[in-house]
């Protein structure tokens, strides 16, 4: 009894590491050609966009959508105007569904599918300007020059208001 | 270095109008002629929130224009790459803008303005928004937040002036910025990419003689200015939803 099973466990471990073997070990790479034409280093250091561009793009998406701030640092559109090509190497139009395109290599392999372009346009104008780049690392994010940095020291009132226990709260 | 290249650019443009200012200020009474800018624009950095120091809106002198507001149609087409639908029929199609023409049934008499969002300062279609997409932002820009647009059209059931209209069918190549998709609705957004960088809407752009944009709020711009001497109509102006779009010679 013990040695059959054991005999499935062998068979089991066997199979599965031989799905390993087939699998691609590392994801593929990304297409970074068109953006290393055009800049040294992104907006973020690479780790910190691979991890976090989602939220990025989330709150910059509310801060131009409510209050019209329209800063260049992680806005989508510049994402794809520095990182996506206008055509494919034939010449026809890249799009979101094809291979070649920055966003697709990776999304394709991590399996999660790209709201965005439903909507937004998934390459650059190809009327524009093809060198075209904003400053990277300057005043062109918001959080620069407003927000956390340049938030008003609390008044003595107000620490205290927010130091003493509020009236009826938990003991 | 591109901020400096903006400021260069803003400082050139307030310059042109101080031009246009100084013109208006000698010739008295016929303002809509001389007033070629069209209006005054935002200086609002990229990096600051909108605020409701200002409230946008515009007059559309109908009686110059001559083609009734089909050139302004044309532009908003060109500007947001809509009306060109291929699965939609008539009905479906997408309009952002269109001509409407009216007749008094009694005289004959007949004319045709272009119709767009309004912009009203209590617009019935954010009231009736289940998710909050419809909005009004602090400038008086009514717009579709089409993350969170379901696609329900109760706005466009609501809209007294047929302002929205919904996508039916998927799309692709859109403009960069100004993102269209299918199951949202849409209308008018008065070119807001256009007017956070300090430019004039493209409708204004396209019939310049006929209207002038600006802000309500400031009682010196030459919209506010024009308004008071000469006036300037609501379409259903018993709704009392106070349009930031006004009509002279309707």
């Amino acid at each position: 009894m013990t040695s059959k099973f054991s005999n499935i466990l062998l068979a089991a471990a066997l199979a599965f590491a031989g799905l390993l073997a087939g699998c691609d070990s590392a994801p593929p790479p990304t297409n970074l050609a068109t953006a290393k034409q055009k800049a040294e280093q992104c907006v973020e250091p690479t780790a910190e966009m691979r991890r976090n561009h989602m939220g990025m793009l989330m709150h910059q998406r509310d801060a131009t959508m409510l209050e019209g701030i329209r800063t260049k640092q992680h806005s989508l559109k510049e994402c794809v105007n520095c990182h996506v090509a206008p055509t494919k190497d034939d010449g026809t139009p890249l799009h979101y569904g094809d291979e070649q395109h920055f966003c697709t290599t990776c999304h394709a392999y991590a399996g999660v599918k790209i709201d965005c372009f439903q909507c937004h346009a998934d390459r650059p104008e190809v009327a524009q300007d093809p060198n075209y780049q904003h400053t990277v690392g300057s005043a062109e994010g918001h959080h620069f020059t407003q927000g956390v940095t340049a938030a008003a020291e609390p008044t003595a009132a107000e620490v205290q208001m927010v130091a003493q226990p509020q009236q009826g709260a938990a003991k | 270095m591109s901020q400096n290249r903006v400021d260069e650019y803003r400082r050139k443009f307030v310059m042109a109008l101080g031009g246009t200012a100084a013109a208006v200020t000698v010739a008295q009474g016929f303002i809509l002629r001389e007033a070629n800018a069209a209006g005054e624009v935002s200086s609002r950095p990229l990096d600051k929130a909108v605020t409701s120091d200002k409230r946008w809106g515009m007059l559309i002198d109908v009686t110059k224009l001559t083609d009734g507001g089909a050139g302004m149609v044309e532009a908003c087409k060109k500007e947001h790459g809509w009306g060109n639908e291929a699965d939609s029929d008539e009905a479906q199609k997408t309009h952002w803008a269109r001509v409407v023409k009216v007749t008094d049934k009694l005289t004959k008499n007949s004319f045709s303005l272009p119709v767009m969002c309004q912009h009203c300062e209590q617009p019935p279609c954010v009231d009736v928004c289940p998710t909050g997409a419809s909005m009004k932002r602090a400038d008086g820009i009514v717009q579709v937040n089409k993350h969170l647009c379901i696609g329900c059209r109760y706005c466009m059931m609501a809209c007294p002036y047929k302002a929205r209209s919904f996508v039916h069918e998927a799309l692709h190549d859109q403009k960069p910025y100004s993102p269209r998709g299918m199951g949202t609705v849409e209308a008018c957004n008065m070119c807001i990419h256009r007017i956070d960088n300090g430019q004039l809407p493209a409708c204004v752009e396209a019939a310049p003689d006929a209207v002038i944009f600006g802000d309500l709020n400031d009682p010196n711009s030459t919209l506010s200015k024009t308004l008071k001497d000469i006036g300037g109509k609501q379409i259903r102006a018993d709704l009392n939803l106070n349009t930031g779009v006004r009509y002279h010679g309707i």
